[in-house]
């Protein structure tokens, strides 16, 4: 076909003067590599967001002791909440499922035989399994027995399991916190890594009263898990559950709140953290580079016509119609463009790659960025290709040969 | 058959009007090879440009085998350069970067029907001008002459009408162009129409015939008696710098 013969002369051309073709595939190749990187570590960044999410659980909001804006458990000597509060949580607020109080005490050292580990002990009422849908993988669950009873019994994470048995099936082992001995009742599910990067699985579950009376000695609780029926309702909950603490806690508005509540929502938005300024910081170096690129683009394509006035007119002196040269000098624009993209992209699976070793930046790599990359580099390349190519197709024969 | 008929053209710049050719007729037979003559500024390029089909004429009529190219609009003269002329540039006019083989083929790249022999072709006028040893050389590896020899193929790769040179041996020592002249007289002998524009009468009586422009009218259009023969002149230039 004429036009591909065209299109092989315009590569032609190309390939011919690389560095010059280097120069114009510059913008280009910076533009969709940046672009490459913002769908990578945005695609990376869903796909965390949705596991913490998930890990956490849509239908759950968390209270947790103390204001302040941090997820984690709070400092010692925070006694703000309490169990009397999960109950009014139970009893007032509609919508609600399950209320589980549960009482977090971090680095509590653990002992069985030889082995002993640093973790976090979680007391938690026969309630918190359904509230975390968060059962007993192997053995029994904590039961409201083991409450009524304070019972010294247990559940491991499956992480703890090993650290402290190893691969010994631990159920009716016994082990010891502080001083106090507890027989390892049952194997938690696996459950992967808490919203703030906690290993989930590296934990041990007690029955709540046996850890605020036997081991924590206290009489208050640090969270509170909230199952809700419907997760569409789960914002209203959220402030129903404020408004019902502001009251019993006694707080009006200047006052700062000593707890502090999260839904999934909140989640999310910790987990995006920095990526989205990241993704705005790419964004706009890309546009800019594609835009500066196209120009300089445009401009070496006029030099490059201006330069080659005289083999215009010979190419119309033998046969080619304005058509043919313009299409030549678009399909050069073209070529350069479409490229560039490729490399780009190459270049931008690259650094998504490296960027993902070297942070722990969570990286997705798919094929959606080269199609959208395509799309641009074609954009780029007939805008700023379009004046060179008219230039060069308006040049009369007969002046070009002089 | 070539006609020319009240050729006229005129150039306007700003106010000043210039009329380059007046009244140009002329009628060139199938397989004639014509020199045509003039100092410059006598319209010879301009009646050149006008026989290339790459200039219109002001007023007057052309017709190039019976197709009149003053009706014809861009794309249509493009194509009849494409298949009817061949055209030789004193300055060569080679892709610099390309190779001898695909200069000469360039034009096929335009032809409405890319031929599936194009590269025998390209190979067969190569050898028709004597250069089948050098296909694959650029023209910066090639002597003038050579270089003006591959154009000569690129002309006749289209196997076009008529073959327009414009000042051919003009970048060219006496030997190379004595030897590109030779190469002319012997398409000539094989029925080619040739039409040669040069201001030196010594290279213009190569040709059968001679039209000597002067201020854009014809002022002479004579049979050359006895034309000169390229070949000799090649030969005796050749033993002259061996024996210096």
């Amino acid at each position: 076909m004429r036009i591909l013969r065209i299109a092989q002369e315009g590569a032609r051309a190309l390939s011919a003067h690389k560095l010059r073709t280097f120069f114009m595939m510059a913008g280009t190749i910076i533009g969709i590599a940046a672009l490459t990187v913002i769908m990578a570590v945005g695609k990376g960044t869903e796909k965390k967001v949705m596991k913490r999410v998930n890990a956490f659980g849509t239908h759950a909001i968390m209270i947790t002791a103390g204001g302040g804006k941090g997820f984690s458990p709070p400092q010692e000597g925070i006694t703000t909440l309490r169990l009397e509060d999960a109950e009014a949580i139970g009893t007032q607020i509609g919508g609600v499922d399950v209320v589980a109080p549960f009482a977090v005490k971090r680095g509590m050292s653990i002992k069985a035989g030889v082995n002993q580990v640093q973790t976090t002990v979680m007391a938690v009422a026969p309630e918190w399994h359904d509230a975390w849908e968060w059962y007993a993988a192997d053995g029994e669950p904590i039961t409201a027995e083991d409450t009524a009873a304070m019972s010294r019994v247990c559940l491991l994470g499956t992480l703890t399991a090993k650290d402290l048995f190893g691969d010994q099936n631990p159920i009716g082992e016994y082990i010891q916190i502080g001083d106090v001995r507890f027989k390892v009742k049952g194997i938690l599910q696996e459950r992967g890594v808490s919203p703030m990067g906690d290993e989930f699985d590296r934990r041990l579950v007690i029955p709540l009263t046996t850890g605020l009376r036997r081991l924590f000695n206290q009489d208050h609780i640090t969270n509170i898990r909230v199952k809700v029926k419907d997760s569409g309702g789960i914002e209203s909950i959220a402030t129903e559950v404020r408004q019902l603490l502001h009251e019993r806690h006694h707080i009006t508005p200047p006052r700062e709140d000593d707890f502090a509540i999260f839904s999934a929502a909140d989640i999310a938005k910790m987990a995006r953290g920095i990526s989205g300024t990241l993704t705005y910081l790419l964004g706009a170096l890309a546009g800019l580079s594609l835009l500066v690129g196209g120009i300089v683009l445009m401009n070496i394509l006029l030099i490059s016509v201006g330069e080659r006035i005289k083999e215009i007119g010979l190419r119309r002196a033998v046969g080619a119609t304005r058509r043919d040269v313009f299409s030549q000098f678009l399909t050069e624009s073209l070529a350069v463009t479409i490229s560039g993209m490729v490399l780009g992209s190459v270049l931008g699976w690259a650094v998504s790659i490296i960027l993902a070793r070297v942070t722990q930046f969570p990286v997705v790599i798919s094929w959606e960025p080269f199609a959208l990359a395509l799309g641009f580099a074609m954009i780029v390349g007939v805008f700023f290709g379009v004046q060179p190519a008219r230039r060069a197709a308006r040049l009369k024969p007969v002046e070009a040969l002089r | 058959m070539i006609e020319l008929e009240g050729i006229e053209k005129t150039y306007v710049a700003g106010s000043v009007e210039t009329r380059v050719l007046k009244d140009v007729s002329v009628r060139i037979e199938t397989g004639e090879f014509v020199a045509i003559m003039g100092a410059s500024g006598t319209g010879k390029s301009t009646l050149m440009n006008v026989l290339g089909c790459l200039d219109k004429p002001t007023a007057g009529h052309y017709r190039l085998e019976g197709t009149d190219m003053v009706n014809l609009d861009d794309d249509a003269l493009s194509h009849l350069r494409n298949h009817k002329i061949g055209f030789v540039f004193q300055l060569f006019h080679l892709l610099d970067r390309a190779t001898a083989l695909r200069n000469v083929m360039l034009p096929l790249i335009y032809a409405d029907q890319y031929p599936e022999d194009a590269k025998e072709r390209g190979e067969k006028a190569l050898a028709t001008v004597g250069l089948s040893d050098r296909m694959t050389y650029r023209p910066n590896q090639l002597s003038g002459g050579q270089q003006q020899r591959v154009a000569i193929a690129r002309a006749l790769i289209t196997n076009p009408a008529i073959l327009l040179a414009d000042e051919p041996t003009g970048n060219l020592d006496s030997t190379s162009g004595a030897e590109v002249m030779a190469i002319f007289q012997r398409l000539h002998r094989d029925g080619r129409t040739i039409i040669l524009v040069t201001h030196d009468r010594a290279v213009a009586e190569h040709a059968n015939r001679v039209i000597v422009l002067k201020d854009g009218m014809v002022a002479e259009d004579q049979p050359v008696a006895q034309p000169r023969d390229a070949e000799a002149e090649a030969r005796a230039l050749a033993e002259k710098e061996a024996g210096q």
